[in-house]
Formats: structure tokens, sequence, C-alpha cells
């Protein structure tokens, strides 16, 4: 990718170069896999392995991840085929009558909790479990895109903010203040207001409100590593400022914006649930964890169960996220170690 | 430098901070679809009506016009270029406008609703902090013991709970099937007597009021206990490991002392951090409380003028907002020297 930053400066990269660059570097070669067995991501993945909390955290993804995959599969190709054949349509079953049913092993005035509806059913009889399945969808994508969003957005920006200084960097960092300062959930609203209160504005809105978090964390690990050796040798070679950042500046500031996009992988899901309480996000009938509590307000009398099984599929999925963040942070940061 | 220069400087750094967040709210309102005097009439207001409302708020100038009218309402000191020439005359105070919709001055509704949300932060940091801080000392001083785990757990939890969920599983126990204690509104503490139900003696005001409060602030203080918890334990872990400490146990200091002098007190400066920083957020973290809760604070206030697509009010209570995050940040950056002499207030590095 930096090719073209290093041909035209009549000066050869090699140096500075973070590639093997053909078959004489196979000295380079050992030294770069002995230096990697202590400080790369095999070291950081022995590390997690030795790691009980992470490992669970790493299952509990896994498994909605893989619920959310199925789920999207089934709802943006299969038009719910999946759904329809071997289980229950999650949007409008029409074999269901309109009860509020409880789990199995509770009753209430709508009658019993059968195995047919194992977690209960919604105000309009749809199975709560099929809900809660395809709500996953609903949540992971959001949080996966909308940090996505976050993380690229935000290093770009804290990147060039610390690496150049100066007013460029007083401009970038007046604006993420900006963003900063007002508050998460106020912003996001008010963006979806403007363009569109769908699943799509959400992701974006979430990204963008999560820039400043990024921004902010990179561009102070950038500020020191500018003044590294590395840095000012390939400056010296004549290698362009873009191809410094991409090449040098952006990879070894990297660790600890993996550790903090693990995280806000959580909070955007709870952000996004909160969104969806309020209205803001996937519409009904598509069904999303925070749309799912909102509607039990005003059943949580009849069946308190409906509030407390989308609210326990959040805080399981953001468990994991945190607990995997954690185990990550403690493999990248030695000092923790002891 | 000193305190007061200080402080000049960090305010004078915040006017682009505020310029942006008007900037940033004013064209993201103007992009909300829909006409706020339609909102306001009603759907079919004669035509004289509406231009009069128009005209009235200003809006029938273009777009950048009332854009930089808006700036020169706002800002404290703004020179009147509608004196007759050739006289410039400075202008002083600040105008937030009117709301569209309730028809009042912004300035007004904000300080009905603000007391309301402050009593609700306030309590919940208050909350969060009473219970992190031992919580998160005790969880290090007693590392991998089951005290630490269990905190652990708490804190891990709390930090992965949505507030809102909390605020309707404590109201499914507490209001539905306990029955003692209430779901919806928020009372002042200093009410009049006899505008509160029930209540005779200030004394009733009071209890009352602490009644309404508990569970809200439980919903939104919780995820703050729980950020608390976990930073106050990694730094009190990262300070007991410090070479100061092992020196001073070499020395037979006692550890108590220990810990109090050394490991706590510069372990405060996250916390303060944190606080800092989520005061503004929980405002945010607010409108999903009072919405669960019913209350009638700035949260809510702010949701319903963005719906309303009342201008003057969404600028009015975001710039507030903003200079409360300002505000927040200046005091923070105090406190640090407070707790920690190293830090002066010229030093970047700190």
């Amino acid at each position: 990718m930096g090719s073209t930053d290093t041909s035209d400066s009549g000066i050869t990269d090699r140096p500075v170069s973070d590639e093997p660059v053909g078959e004489d570097s196979s000295r380079g070669g050992v030294a770069r896999e002995d230096v990697a067995a202590r400080v790369g991501w095999r070291y950081t993945l022995s590390q997690i392995k030795q790691d009980p909390t992470a490992l669970a955290g790493l299952a509990i993804i896994a498994f909605f991840g893989g619920i959310a995959i199925v789920a999207a599969i089934d709802f943006y190709f299969l038009d719910y085929w999946l759904a329809n054949t071997f289980w229950v349509n999650p949007e409008n079953d029409p074999n269901t009558i309109e009860t509020l049913l409880p789990p199995v092993g509770f009753s209430n005035e709508f009658g019993v909790g059968t195995w047919d509806h194992p977690l209960g059913t919604d105000h309009r009889g749809r199975d709560m479990l099929v809900r809660l399945f395809y709500g996953t969808r609903v949540a992971m994508t959001v949080g996966f895109m909308a940090t996505v969003i976050g993380l690229i957005g935000g290093t770009v920006t804290g990147a060039v903010s610390g690496y150049y200084g100066g007013w460029i960097d007083d401009v970038l960092m007046r604006a993420v203040e900006t963003l900063y300062a007002i508050p998460f959930l106020v912003l996001v609203i008010a963006f979806m207001t403007a363009f569109g209160r769908d699943l799509t504005f959400a992701m974006v809105g979430v990204g963008i409100a999560s820039i400043p978090t990024f921004a902010r964390l990179i561009r102070s690990r950038v500020v020191s590593v500018r003044e590294e050796d590395y840095v000012e040798a390939a400056r010296a070679a004549g290698v362009r400022d873009s191809g410094i950042i991409l090449r040098h500046v952006i990879p070894n500031s990297f660790a600890p914006v993996l550790v903090q996009a693990t995280l806000q992988i959580g909070v955007a899901i709870l952000i996004v649930a909160g969104l969806s309480f309020l209205g803001f996000g996937a519409q009904p009938p598509t069904p999303s964890w925070g749309q799912m509590l909102s509607q039990s307000r005003n059943y949580m009398l009849p069946n308190p169960w409906f509030s407390v099984w989308p609210g326990l599929a959040i805080l399981v999925t953001v468990v994991g996220f945190n607990l995997f963040g954690d185990g990550l942070r403690d493999a990248l940061d030695p000092r923790i170690n002891n | 430098m000193g305190l007061a220069r200080y402080t000049i400087r960090r305010l004078i750094q915040a006017v682009p901070v505020i310029v942006g967040i008007i900037t940033i709210t004013f064209f993201l309102t103007d992009a909300i679809p829909g006409d706020p005097v339609s909102i306001m009439l009603g759907p079919s207001p004669s035509a004289a009506q509406a231009e009069a409302i128009r005209a009235k708020y200003g809006l029938d100038q273009p777009l950048f016009i009332r854009y930089f009218n808006y700036l020169g309402d706002v800002s404290p000191i703004w020179l009147d270029t509608t004196a007759r020439f050739p006289f410039v005359e400075p202008r002083f105070g600040v105008d937030l406008g009117r709301s569209i919709y309730y028809q009042v001055p912004v300035v007004q509704k904000i300080a009905e609703r603000l007391p309301v949300t402050l009593l609700l932060l306030v309590s919940s940091f208050t909350f969060a902090l009473l219970a992190a801080v031992p919580l998160g000392v005790i969880s290090a001083k007693r590392r991998n013991k089951p005290v630490d785990h269990v905190s652990r757990v708490v804190a891990l939890i709390g930090v992965s709970t949505p507030s809102f969920w909390i605020g309707l599983i404590l109201i499914i126990v507490f209001a539905f099937h306990l029955d003692v204690l209430p779901a919806t509104d928020l009372i002042m503490p200093y009410a009049d007597p006899a505008e509160v139900e029930g209540a005779e003696t200030w004394v009733d005001v009071l209890v009352i009021s602490g009644e309404h409060l508990l569970l809200p602030t439980l919903s939104l203080g919780t995820l703050q206990m729980a950020a608390i918890t976990r930073i106050e334990r990694s730094a009190m872990l990262e300070n007991l490991g410090q070479d100061y400490v092992k020196l001073a146990r070499a020395y037979g200091v006692k550890e108590r002392t220990i810990l109090r002098k050394h490991a706590f007190r510069p372990a405060q400066l996250p916390v303060i951090t944190i606080v800092g920083l989520n005061m503004t957020q929980a405002l945010g973290g607010a409108v999903l409380t009072e919405t669960v809760f019913s209350i009638n604070g700035m949260g809510r206030l702010i949701i319903t003028a963005i719906y309303n697509q009342d201008y003057p009010l969404v600028m009015g209570t975001t710039i507030f907002f903003g200079l409360m995050f300002v505000i927040g940040v200046i005091i923070t950056d105090i406190s640090y020297a407070y707790v920690d002499p190293r830090v002066s207030y010229g030093d970047q590095e700190a």
C-alpha cells in the first residue's frame, strides 16, 4: 500500500520497511520471528488462552456472533425462510393468538407457560425466544459497525492531529472536544431526527459520536510514537508523511485502540438499546432488544418476564465484550502482568 | 502559572468549543424535516398567522443570516451593527431566545427543569462514589480474595447493564410487587408541603422526596458506581506495586498508613477524571432514566424540543450542556492539583 510513497522519493525504503523485501532478507526474517514470539499476535493469543475470563468473554461473543450471523442471513437473503420452516416467524406469527404468555413454569391472567413458547410470548403473542434470537442481529451489527466507523474516523483524526501538531492539532482537537461536549445520546438523537430513524442512521450516528474516544486515545499514542527513532529514520529517508502515519505511526499505536474498540462495541450495544427504547433504531415489527424493552413497559405487571429477557440478553452480550476487552488489555499491557 | 490565569486560559479555549456546539446543533436542527411553526399552530394555520410567527422568531430569514444572528444573540459581547452609521455600539449580555413551542424564554424553561436533573445527578454520583470508593479499595487490598471476586463481578455486571433496564426491574420489584416505593415523578426536597400529596411538614416532604429519588438514583448511579469501582481498584493496585510503597513497607510503615497515604491519595486522580467526564455523559443517560420514571427534567426537555423542532430550546439546552462540560473539565483539572501536588497548571505533560 505504501509503495507509491517511497518509489518517487528516489531513496530506497528498505531500512524502514516492515515487510520482508526479498530473498536476501532471510536473516532479518529470523530476527523478526524472534521478536514476534514475544510481542506479536501469537504472544497475545497465548496470553489470552491462559486467561479463563477472557476465554469466557470470547465464548459469549462467539455465541451471540454466531446467532447474529444466522439471523442476518435469514433476514437479509432468505426473507425469514429459515424461521418460517424450522421455527416461527419473529415478526408476524399467524398461528398464535394475541396473548401475553409467561415462560414455562409460570402462570398469569392469560394462561400457563408451555414448551411451545419456553420464554413466553410478547404482547402480540409472538414467541419471545425467536424475537430475542433475531434481535441479536440488530445489536451485534450496529455495535460492530458503529465501532468500525468510530474507529476509522477517530484513528484518522487522532493520527493526523498528533503527527502534525500545531494548528492542525488545535483545530481537530477542538472539533473532537465539541463532539464530546454534547452528551452522546442527545447528539445521536438529534442526528437521527434530522436524517432518519432507522438502523443505518443509528450505526452512523453512534459511530460519529464515538469518534472522540478513539481520536483522543490514538492522538496521545501518536504524540509519543512520533518521537521514536524509527519514525525519525523514515523521515530522514524521505518517506512521505502519509506513508509514515499509515505504516509506522498507526500500527505502533494500535494495541490500546484495539482494547478500546472491543469495549466500545459493548458500549455501542448499550447505547443502541437505549435508542431503540426511545423509538430510534430498528422499527417495529423488526425485533430488537431495546424496542422489546420499550414495548414491555406497558405489560410489566401481567408479565414481568417480558422486561427481563431482553435486558438479560443485552447484559450477557455486553459482559462478553467487557470480559474479552479486559483480557486483551492484560495480554497487551505487560505492566499489569505481575 | 497561577490558578486564575489558568482558569481564564481554559475559558478562552472553551470559546471555539461552544461556537462549534452552536454550529453543529444549529445545522442539525435545521436539517430536521418538518416545520416548527406548523407543529405549534396545529395542522392548518392561516397564512397570516404563520407569517407573523415566522417574522417574530426570525424564521423568515435565510439560514446563514439566522445562524449569525443567533451567534450574535448568545455572544456575551457583540457589536450592534444596527446602530445608526457610523456608530457601532457594543452590546452586553446573553440572549438564548424564546422557546417556539412553550412560548417562554429558554432560560426560564432551563431554570424550571434543571433542578430536577441536578438533584438526580448529584444523588446518583453521591451514591456511586460512596459505594465505589470503599469497594475499589477493599478489592485492591484483598486482591484475588472472595471479596475482590464479588466486587469485580458486581462492577462488571454494573458496567454491562443498560441503566433503563435496571430502572424497569426496580419498578417491577419495588413499585409493583413489594409496593413500597413510588415509580414515577420526582419531588423536590424544598417543595411547599401544601402542594405535596400526603405531606404536612417539611420533614414529610423530605421523606417523600427521598422515596421518589431512591429508584432513579439506583438506576442512573449503578453504571457510574461500577465504572468508578473498576478504576479505583486498578489505580490502587498500580500504586501498591510502586517502589515507594515497597520502600515504605521496608521501613515498617503501618499498612493502614501506606494504604491511606501512599496508595489511596494518588489513586484518586483517575477517579476524578472519570467523574468529571462522566457528568456530561450522565446527562445523556438521564434522558433514559427520566423517561422510565416519567420525570420532567432536562433530558426529556431536550428530547421533546428535538421532536418539536424548537430551535431556540434545542440550541439553548445543548449550549448549556456544553458549558457544563467545559466547567466540569476545569473543575477536574483544578482538583488534580489538590490531590497531586506534582501537577502544576502550566505543565502540559501532567
